[in-house]
């Protein structure tokens, strides 16, 4: 099976878009950014729930460390305000290098547990912060050109195919 | 100040921002001037300094509140629009902390507000933790910028205390010249700092009362906690905490540099189901398939046969049901009886896989060898690794069938030949060594392991096959499994001495070779011969010999009818074990292993002997004809049949000699005994396609909307809403009113209500259209 980058484009050639799911977020607590953990539906048959449970966990607790008050974010406030707030032209918040770690989390994730089973996490920062956005592939024959509305069916059962074969 | 696209520069909002700097900046520089210098002087050199560094942080502060990302929203893509479709509700509420809070739709964004945040209409913007749009620094004042506004105040006010009052102190010592340009000046300053006081001190004021409250102006000008309970409070001193000291939270609009995507996605993707059945047996089906040779499968399924023949066979052990029994002894005591049956074998023809189970050979029995980790990661190992000992024991088949072999020499050789087998193994299958590893279940699940194997009578297979081999000598020597290519060599001991694990290693070493041997459950088959005593062990693979010997001279004559016979019955358990073992894709894999079911027949429940009498007659005679070719043609027969005939295949070549033998028991039970069970198994277990998905490809692309509660959503002129996919994957536009194609034409009456009104013509509707 052609190999397939996260592209619009290229994902038409192999695997196709097939819808999205969007993971809300819990507010449960508050306005701290925290996502749900309720498994969803549509990923039933492609992700194990506990994998998909820790994913979003280890998310929330990425954003709680961002989020928390603390003596550093305590301290980058003072140095902020006695530099007349021009340290953030030079150093990066405590926010921003979580944020970093959890985009890392996020490629990692993706590579190792969510490409393989034919997901892709997106960056929730990239949604704003709203919602964890989960894009859920579908096998197609790298020779199918048809368009990405074609049936899952005769992609699964290509992938599963290919599946049997490549084992 | 972000600026959300379509807006086109409007001067007159940049009024009072302009007029509040100017006069920040420009009364300042007055005071400072004019004022400063005498303060200096008649009063101390910190008062400059002082107002210096005030008016310094007023002057930041307002730079940051002015021109800082107040927490915008991006808009939401198109597919995540989508979920929400126009006849969505206009409000979604949501708990916090226990209080129901409404989240609107934002028709211009395309998303429910998330609670506090509010759309500017200045900025047509979504903002989280909206306060409120402030003229003066042009700007929404949200989360991210919030802080900067709230000390801007403070330090603001507090400028303008500093400045009135030190311009009084000027004054006053400068009253007599009121109309010197310093005091005009002076005064000036003044006017305008207490002109703007008020304004700014109560603002203040408001602001310092929202903030130990913990709302926002939005939310107390709108009067939503009015004699309501704030959900979002954190008490008073962690409301002012979190203004002041919580961490700058991050821009939304603008994309931070991001890794760049390195995940690939390469179909076939997994999926949950087939990994939770296969992982561990898929990797050993490929591994004991037929490119992993013939041993390799044929011990496999042997495992599984011995693991399911033991109930069928009971612990004592008639001539006949020797095979099962060996089988049935290993599958009984499961757990732990790897290790009896180990010992018990031990006497007898040592079986390596019951070996496997049981590293110590001399120790007692069920000591030391499988430990419940051990066990339990083991059913994979151990099956690989039974397919490796049922290569060891086609290959020591002939020594083994030396009736002066002594039962502790022999066991001592085939442990050793076991070790080595499976070092063999191990190297024979680096790569599926690392497949293998996830696949087993470390100590972790033993019952997962187990319950897979335990249809399949893996102990007894391995036993029966063992004694297959050792009571069939025709297939000795080079025909065995690549992995023993000492197999011709006479003695029993060659071969597994060759494989280089001389005397009897503990346990460890041959786990550690060979991920086959790794932490699988040996202990269904080992269990079983230990559990035998040596001295009727011994006698029960006399016997076994002779029935061997009978059975080969029976199965010629039989081999015809034993293929089919074979593909029969054990093509179902194997299809059984296949399907246990591995997805459908490793079918051919099974197959490969089916000789084990095809083994464990007996065992498992009687109905294989026959069957596996037959294919082992069948095994046989392929292997008279050709050892090595034949055992390979009737396993790619038996895969192509997916029956079990194709295990005596998957064992070595020599299993085909050894696996008459394995069915003598001599019960012919009736095919059909194994067969619906056998069926049953293969509907249950045989591998399905995967299911496929029932995605919604429409969802993308798709534009059948109607404009619901929510009202036509904005959109550019142009821009048809529904443009994320190919132009080919949306349906054409209709309008909401005009029906679906196919769908039935307005007034159009089902046949079911259409036989209903004719039944009751009273209670049809005015219109009554008859198709």
């Amino acid at each position: 099976m052609a190999t397939e980058v996260h592209n619009l484009q290229e994902l038409r050639r192999s695997a196709s878009l097939a819808t999205k799911v969007f993971i809300q977020r819990d507010y449960s607590d508050g306005t701290i950014c925290q996502f749900q953990t309720k498994f969803p539906p549509e990923l039933d048959s492609r992700i194990e729930r506990q994998l998909f449970e820790e994913t979003v966990k280890t998310l929330n607790s990425f954003y709680a460390e961002a989020e928390k008050i603390g003596g550093s974010s305590y301290l980058e406030g003072c140095l902020a305000c006695a530099t007349a707030y021009f340290i953030f032209l030079c150093m990066e918040t405590h926010y921003e290098k979580v944020l970093k770690k959890i985009s890392r989390y996020i490629q990692e994730q993706n590579e190792k547990v969510f490409a393989p089973r034919g997901l892709l996490l997106t960056d929730p920062v990239e949604r704003g912060m709203r919602v964890i956005e989960i894009s859920i592939y579908e096998d197609r024959c790298s020779s199918g050109s048809s368009s990405s509305g074609s049936s899952s069916g005769s992609g699964s059962s290509s992938g599963g195919g290919g599946g049997a074969g490549g084992r | 100040m972000p600026r959300s696209p379509g807006t086109r520069l409007k001067p007159a909002k940049y009024i009072p921002v302009a007029t509040a700097a100017a006069l920040l900046v420009g009364s300042s520089t007055l005071f400072f001037v004019f004022t400063c210098p005498w303060l200096t002087r008649a009063v101390s050199p910190a008062v400059p300094v002082y107002n210096g560094v005030l008016f310094l942080f007023v002057l930041a502060n307002f730079s940051m509140a002015t021109f800082m990302d107040p927490g915008v929203f991006p808009r939401a893509d198109e597919d995540e629009d989508k979920e929400d479709d126009f006849r969505a509700p206009l409000y979604k509420n949501v708990d916090v902390r226990g209080i129901q809070v409404r989240m609107k739709w934002c028709a211009t964004c395309h998303f429910y507000r998330p609670p506090r945040c509010s759309h500017c209409s200045v900025c047509d913007n979504c903002v989280e933790d909206f306060d409120h749009h402030c003229p003066w620094v042009n700007n929404c004042i949200g989360r991210r910028n919030y802080r900067y506004f709230f000390l801007f105040l403070l330090s603001l006010s507090a400028h303008m205390v500093g400045v009135v009052a030190f311009g009084l102190v000027y004054v006053l010592n400068h009253a007599e010249g009121l109309g010197a340009a310093h005091t005009t000046i002076t005064m000036a300053v003044m006017c305008v700092a207490g002109l703007f006081f008020i304004p700014v001190v109560g603002l203040t004021g408001f602001h310092v009362v929202l903030v130990t409250r913990g709302r926002t102006t939005n939310e107390q000008v709108t009067g939503k906690f009015r004699g309501g309970v704030n959900p979002f409070t954190r008490g008073c001193y962690g409301n002012v905490e979190h203004v002041l000291c919580s961490p700058l939270a991050p821009r939304y609009v603008v994309e931070p540099p991001r890794l760049p995507l390195a995940a690939r996605l390469k179909p076939p993707f997994l999926r949950p189901e087939l990994l939770e059945r296969a992982p561990p047996l898929k990797v050993k089906l490929s591994d004991n398939g037929l490119k992993a040779g013939l041993g390799r499968s044929k011990s496999k399924g042997s495992l599984d046969r011995l693991d399911e023949k033991p109930l069928d066979l009971g612990p004592p052990l008639p001539p006949k049901v020797e095979a099962g029994t060996f089988g049935s002894d290993l599958q009984t005591p499961r757990p732990g009886s790897a290790e009896s049956a180990l010992s018990a074998q031990r006497t007898s023809p040592p079986t390596p896989a019951m070996y496997k189970f049981r590293p110590a050979f001399p120790t007692g029995p069920k000591a030391p060898f499988c430990g419940p980790a051990e066990q339990v990661t083991g059913t994979d190992s151990l099956t690989l690794g039974e397919d490796s000992i049922h290569s060891l024991d086609f290959a020591s088949e002939p020594s083994l069938d030396l009736p002066d072999y002594p039962p502790l020499s022999a066991a001592d050789t085939f442990s050793g030949a076991l070790r080595s087998l499976s070092l063999k193994a191990a190297s024979r299958r680096g790569g599926d060594h690392v497949a293998l590893q996830p696949l087993r279940s470390e100590g972790g699940p033993p019952t997962p392991h187990r319950s897979l194997f335990a249809p399949h009578a893996l102990p007894n297979r391995n036993g029966s096959l063992s004694y297959d081999s050792l009571l069939n000598p025709g297939s000795p020597g080079g025909h065995a499994c690549p992995a023993h290519p000492a197999a011709g060599a006479p003695g029993y001991r060659s071969p597994y001495l060759h494989a280089g694990a001389p005397g009897d290693p503990p346990r460890p070493p041959p786990r550690s070779f060979s991920p086959v041997l790794g932490p699988r459950p040996r202990e269904p088959s080992p269990v079983r011969y230990d559990n035998l005593s040596r001295t009727i062990m011994a006698s029960i693979q006399e016997r076994k010999d002779r029935e061997e010997r009978e059975r080969l001279l029976r199965s010629q004559a039989d081999s015809l009818f034993g293929d089919s016979g074979v593909y029969d019955t054990p093509s179902s358990y194997s299809l059984q074990q296949a399907g246990v073992l591995s997805e459908g894709p490793r079918g051919p894999g099974l197959r490969c292993g089916s000789r084990d079911d095809l083994v464990a027949g007996p065992g498992f429940g009687g109905a294989r002997n026959p069957a596996l009498q037959t294919s082992l007659s069948s095994l046989s005679s392929a292997v008279s004809r050709a050892p090595r070719t034949s055992s390979s043609s009737l396993q790619t027969d038996l895969a192509s049949s997916g029956g079990p005939g194709a295990r005596p295949t998957s064992g070595p070549h020599r299993s085909p000699a050894h696996q008459v033998p394995p069915s003598p028991p001599g019960t012919p039970c009736s095919p059909s005994y194994a067969g619906p069970k056998a069926v049953a198994f293969i509907h249950a277990d045989l591998p399905e396609p995967p299911p496929s998905l029932a995605v919604q490809r429409g969802w993308i692309g798709t534009c059948s909307r109607g404009w619901g509660r929510r009202g036509q959503p904005w959109a550019p002129p142009g821009l048809h809403l529904c443009h994320f996919g190919l132009p080919e994957d949306h349906p054409p536009l209709r309008a909401p009113w005009s029906p679906a194609p196919g769908a039935p034409p307005r007034g159009a009456v089902c046949r079911l209500h259409l036989a209903a009104s004719s039944l009751f013509p009273s209670l049809s509707g005015p219109e009554r259209d008859t198709k």
